[in-house]
């Protein structure tokens, strides 16, 4: 089972109501869709507005929040919590 | 404040200009080519789970890709109004937004 990763990349504004309406249809606040000819029928509607990817497994909103996060610039050693036991024990 | 200009003070002149810049037909090509990729991924994820659909078996039949596209087409479209037949493609409305590939067979 794949799936279709589709993401806005062009706005709708100002054509014609058809492409709003289908951007709606597929609901991009989902951003994965099971390959279908349904959905690929709608995908060729919008082609200019979109990108897609064809994905293995569905990626949850955590994973899709973390492929977007910047590197931090630091990593830490020791978390605090282990500091704080070392402490207590000497 | 009213600024006396030539485009507002003397009626017919255009600012639009008639062709297009390279930059801008290098971003026209660019759209082309993700417009392509679009379809290609769509038609191969549909292949690979042994489906079809008519819009995008449609689409390779009728349309040319980018690269067998000819200049003419890519930055120019047919108009009847026209001495040559053709116009820039940036005067065709939401031109950044749709797909315009084909021409008339002869012009």
């Amino acid at each position: 089972m794949s799936y279709f990763r589709i993401t806005l990349v062009r706005s709708a504004i100002g054509l014609p109501r058809r492409s709003t309406d289908v951007l709606k249809a597929l609901g991009l606040k989902k951003l994965f869709h099971s390959v279908s000819p349904s959905v690929a029928g709608q995908i060729m509607k919008v082609k200019e507005l979109v990108q897609v990817e064809e994905c293995q497994y569905r990626l949850t909103k955590q994973e899709v929040h973390l492929e977007r996060k910047p590197d931090p610039g630091y990593y830490t050693e020791k978390s605090c919590s282990e500091q704080r036991g070392e402490l207590g024990g000497q | 404040m009213f600024k006396s200009t030539q485009a507002l003070f003397g009626g017919l002149l255009w600012k639009t200009p008639w062709r297009l810049s390279s930059p801008q037909k290098a971003r026209q090509r660019k759209r082309l080519r993700s417009v392509d990729r679009v379809v290609d991924t769509v038609s191969a994820a549909l292949e690979r789970n042994g489906q079809t659909s008519k819009a995008v078996s449609r689409w390779f039949a009728e349309m040319p890709r980018e690269e067998e596209m000819l200049p003419k087409d890519k930055y120019t479209l047919f108009d009847k109004k026209e001495k040559s037949y053709r116009k820039s493609i940036h005067k065709l409305p939401k031109w950044t937004r749709v797909s315009q590939r084909v021409n008339p067979p002869g012009f």
